[in-house]
């Protein structure tokens, strides 16, 4: 099991109901973390729509999780 | 059909009016000229008019047509009497409807003023005395003219003269930064919740020259955040609130102003006539065509967009090796999934926290002073107050793909493309005659609480229409929503499939409701 910290903005943080939490997950890489909190979330946003950024950098979606990680998922939002 | 007439016999009121009836009024407004007894102190009898026909009637429609476009009221027309009047007759007759009653007031009284003004039409007053003499309508005042200057009960003795002290007193500014300020071009693209804070900061700085860019009117749900502007001044053009409001605060500033929004035709052209590019909107498709605008053109571009509580900033420098928009989301995401201010909600001072770091962040780029995370995406956090700075790669974004200006070419190529998808009509009928399907794309929501004005279309939701395209057989199809933006994504989906016969509404529903 991998603990990692995560933080959600816009659509996401609306539909995950909280900015940030932290979850433990069997999830190998970045792509299957968001697979199961799309499940478990109920998020509309395919991982291809979204930008991740881990510890304050962006990564591909196939980086390995590591214990303690902070994970951001972003989504492109319009309003203005 | 003509909108003014010139009428030799009493003219039919009722008729009048019933022909200023739609349903997408909800009131009207008529005002009409009485012959009154008196006039200058002599006593009056009676009166005669004279008019230049065809040149009456010429202008009188060019007069009602300009009040229909100036304030974007749903019809209006006049007449006036020609011939002998006697005390109390009706001289001229004229009338608006709109959706608000305040366009259709003001669309009044422009005719009215108008008319007394432009009209040649001349009157001849019989007095009780016998006399009649031929008399000058001179000095009118025309209310118009005096619009968005409400507050002023003094003229100005001497010129104003700006007073950047408290900014040229920062060490990195001085007078040379002013200089720099005073011979600056901007450009903003829309003049809402964003835009406000942008144009009234850099217009309070001294920026030389302001271009607006926004198509949209105001509408009374705008005003918790677009902080430039009133009550009064809704179902105006808000790039023309915007300069006036610009030349309120600083009379040193030249406005340009856009009331169309660019597209791919012109886009590049505009930013290659200014310094620097600042994208204000409410509109993903707007965002893309700006970023690829200033790659191609070179012109350095300020992003920003918000969400309910948070918002997103990026500034793209236009330069080899920086990044841009397409870097970070190659595609454009579909107009349902980015959420917007209408269905989304937003919280009034979240623009405008966002607009005003766009703000500053052009005068820091206009000043050469550092930007230290120009580089990066910055989600800007409302709710816990933070900030995050992200770095982004340039080398795995567009270069991947051919550079940044390879790939913009490549967009605005498609756009032009695609730009007769887009279609305008005044009223749906007017589709449905022209052979038009009608598909309404919004969700079922929308549809209950804002029904068609015609019957019979078809409905699939934007989300379904790629799954659905193999309805879209035989025939040529009007996509629909409330603005324009999800049935133009969903139609150059549908092409994107090989659906070829399939276009979007412009602007929607409510352009139909402003021009209707």
């Amino acid at each position: 099991m991998t603990v990692v910290n995560l933080q959600y903005y816009a659509q996401l943080r609306e539909q995950a109901g909280t900015s940030a939490e932290q979850v433990d997950t069997m999830a190998g890489s970045l792509r299957e973390l968001y697979e199961e909190l799309r499940i478990a979330r109920g998020f509309s946003l395919a991982a291809d729509a979204l930008k991740v950024a881990v510890n304050a950098q962006f990564s591909g979606w196939e980086r390995p999780l590591r214990d303690g990680d902070t994970i951001v998922f972003i989504p492109p939002v319009a309003g203005g | 059909m003509s909108r003014f007439e010139l009428a030799s016999t009493i003219v039919d009121t009722t008729g009048q009016r019933d022909r200023l009836r739609h349903p997408a009024s909800g009131g009207y407004c008529a005002f009409e000229g009485w012959v009154r007894n008196s006039n200058e102190g002599r006593e009056v009898d009676g009166l005669s008019y004279e008019a230049y026909a065809e040149l009456a009637v010429a202008e009188g429609e060019r007069i009602v047509a300009e009040a229909i476009e100036r304030y974007g009221v749903t019809d209006a027309r006049c007449v006036h009497r020609t011939g002998d009047l006697k005390i109390g007759d009706m001289a001229v007759w004229v009338g608006a409807s709109a959706p608000h009653r305040d366009e259709a007031f003001r669309a009044c009284r422009y005719i009215i003023d108008e008319i007394k003004h432009r009209l040649p039409i001349w009157k001849k007053e019989h007095y009780v005395t016998g006399e009649s003499d031929w008399v000058a309508c001179t000095h009118v005042y025309r209310e118009h003219e005096h619009e968005g200057h409400q507050h002023h009960h003094h003229a100005p003795a001497v010129p104003f003269v700006p007073d950047y002290s408290r900014q040229t007193r920062l060490r990195e500014v001085g007078e040379a930064g002013q200089a720099k300020l005073a011979s600056s071009r901007v450009l903003v693209i829309g003049a809402g919740g964003l835009g406000c804070p942008v144009i009234s900061y850099l217009a309070g700085a001294g920026i030389g020259t302001l271009g607006i860019v926004d198509g949209d009117r105001l509408d009374a749900s705008n005003l918790h955040r677009q902080i430039m502007y009133d009550t009064q001044d809704i179902g105006e053009f808000k790039a023309e609130l915007a300069s006036r409001r610009v030349a309120a605060l600083n009379p040193a500033v030249q406005v340009q102003v856009w009331t169309q929004p660019l597209d791919a035709g012109n886009a590049v052209d505009v930013f290659r006539q200014f310094d620097l590019v600042i994208e204000c909107t409410d509109d993903m498709r707007s965002r893309y065509l700006s970023s690829d605008a200033a790659v191609i053109s070179g012109t350095p571009l300020i992003l920003a967009s918000i969400y309910q509580y948070e918002g997103q900033l990026q500034f793209v420098a236009a330069k080899p090796g920086s990044p841009c928009l397409r870097c970070l989301w190659p595609q454009e995401p579909a107009p349902e999934s980015v959420g917007s201010c209408v269905l989304s909600g937003v919280l009034g001072p979240v623009p405008g926290v966002l607009g005003a770091m766009q703000a500053t962040e052009a005068l820091k780029y206009l000043l050469g002073l550092p930007q230290p995370n120009a580089g990066a995406l910055s989600l800007v956090n409302l709710i816990d107050l933070s900030i995050q700075h992200l770095p982004i790669d340039a080398a795995g974004g567009c270069a991947m793909h051919g550079g940044c200006v390879e790939v913009a070419r490549r967009a605005l190529a498609r756009s032009m493309d695609e730009q007769e998808i887009d279609l305008a009509f005044d009223r749906l009928d007017d589709a449905i005659a022209a052979g038009y399907r009608l598909v309404d794309v919004r969700e079922a929501d929308e549809l209950v609480s804002d029904p068609m004005p015609v019957a019979g279309a078809m409905h699939v939701p934007s989300a379904q229409v790629g799954a659905r395209a193999g309805e879209f057989v035989d025939g040529r199809y009007l996509l629909v929503c409330a603005s324009g933006r999800r049935s133009g994504h969903a139609a150059r989906l549908l092409r994107d499939e090989g659906v070829q016969n399939v276009y979007s509404l412009a602007g929607g529903l409510h352009a139909l409701r402003v021009t209707g």
